[in-house]
């Protein structure tokens, strides 16, 4: 398998998803399975397009700012649109962690050919704990948002669906939603964000 | 046709209990909203109040999972789901 990773990083949202992202790459690597990883100033449109154009890519995982027709790199450059770049994705599957692009973009991703699209519907929304900006695998409170959505690109490593990595991710909003439920729990706050990103992240295949 | 004004189609009893539910996040936590950036608590009921785009979204966000809940009845519900 090869898989194809963007990790921009420039502001808060995408500072946590550079490194939410690099624990899939790790675990990529641990699988054997092959990475391109356009990070920081190499998520932009011109290197994308290139990759998919010219490598055997499987899998492709976009990590930034997103709106219902596109999908944005490094400083908030437009890397996919509608219209611009989703025929490059026929016979692969991609998962997209950026808001909104469930809407519009997945859907024409879809009629170009590709295999299966994950993404949301709505605003993808984390909690921050500004004392762990600086560490933010260590953020306990944005840990239980970001591995739920980190399930889909695990379950996609393993060689899974798109249905079948939507599946386990749900599963694990699930589980996390459960757990914050329970009487003993503190940070119950937490729940409206785990069932608002559970509902809106939609699978197409 | 007459425009509704959305803003008086979120009761007040609907907006304090989101400003409730909101004053319950930690203040050392931010919200990452998308696009749109991220935010404190104190900004976030500002967002409410005024009922712009974020704070309509917060408004469904708190809604939804109430709703799930099935703790409000339907109407407020409804009512407040159709200002977003």
């Amino acid at each position: 398998m090869l898989l194809l990773l963007t990790r921009p990083r420039y502001d808060t949202p995408t500072h946590y998803l550079f490194y939410w992202a690099g624990l899939l790459i790790e675990e990529a690597k641990k699988r054997g399975v092959k990475v391109i990883d356009l990070d920081r100033e190499k998520a932009v449109k011109k290197k994308l397009h290139s990759y998919l154009a010219k490598q055997p890519i499987d899998t492709v995982i976009l990590n930034g700012h997103g709106s219902q027709e596109a999908v944005a790199g490094e400083d908030n450059e437009v890397i996919l649109s509608a219209g611009n770049g989703t025929k490059l994705l026929k016979n692969k599957i991609i998962f997209v962690r950026a808001c909104d692009a469930g809407m519009i973009l997945g859907k024409e991703i879809m009629e170009n050919g590709a295999r299966g699209f994950i993404d949301y519907i709505q605003p993808f929304i984390f909690p921050v704990d500004k004392d762990f900006f600086k560490k933010p695998l260590e953020d306990e409170l944005a840990a239980p948002i970001l591995s739920c959505s980190n399930q889909v690109g695990i379950s996609l490593i393993k060689g899974k669906t798109a249905a079948e990595a939507q599946k386990d991710s749900l599963d694990k909003y699930a589980e996390a939603i459960d757990k914050y439920s329970s009487s003993e729990a503190t940070s119950s706050f937490l729940l409206p964000i785990l069932l608002w990103n559970m509902t809106s992240q939609v699978c197409y295949q | 046709m007459e425009k509704k004004n959305n803003n008086q189609n979120i009761s007040e009893d609907i907006m304090n209990l989101v400003i409730a539910r909101l004053e319950t996040i930690p203040s050392n936590i931010e919200l990452s909203v998308g696009n749109e950036g991220s935010f404190s608590v104190e900004e976030l009921i500002e967002r409410v109040k005024k009922q712009d785009d974020i704070g309509k979204k917060m408004i469904e966000m708190q809604l939804a999972y109430l709703r799930s809940l099935g703790k409000l009845p339907t109407q407020d519900l409804q009512n407040a789901s159709a200002t977003n």
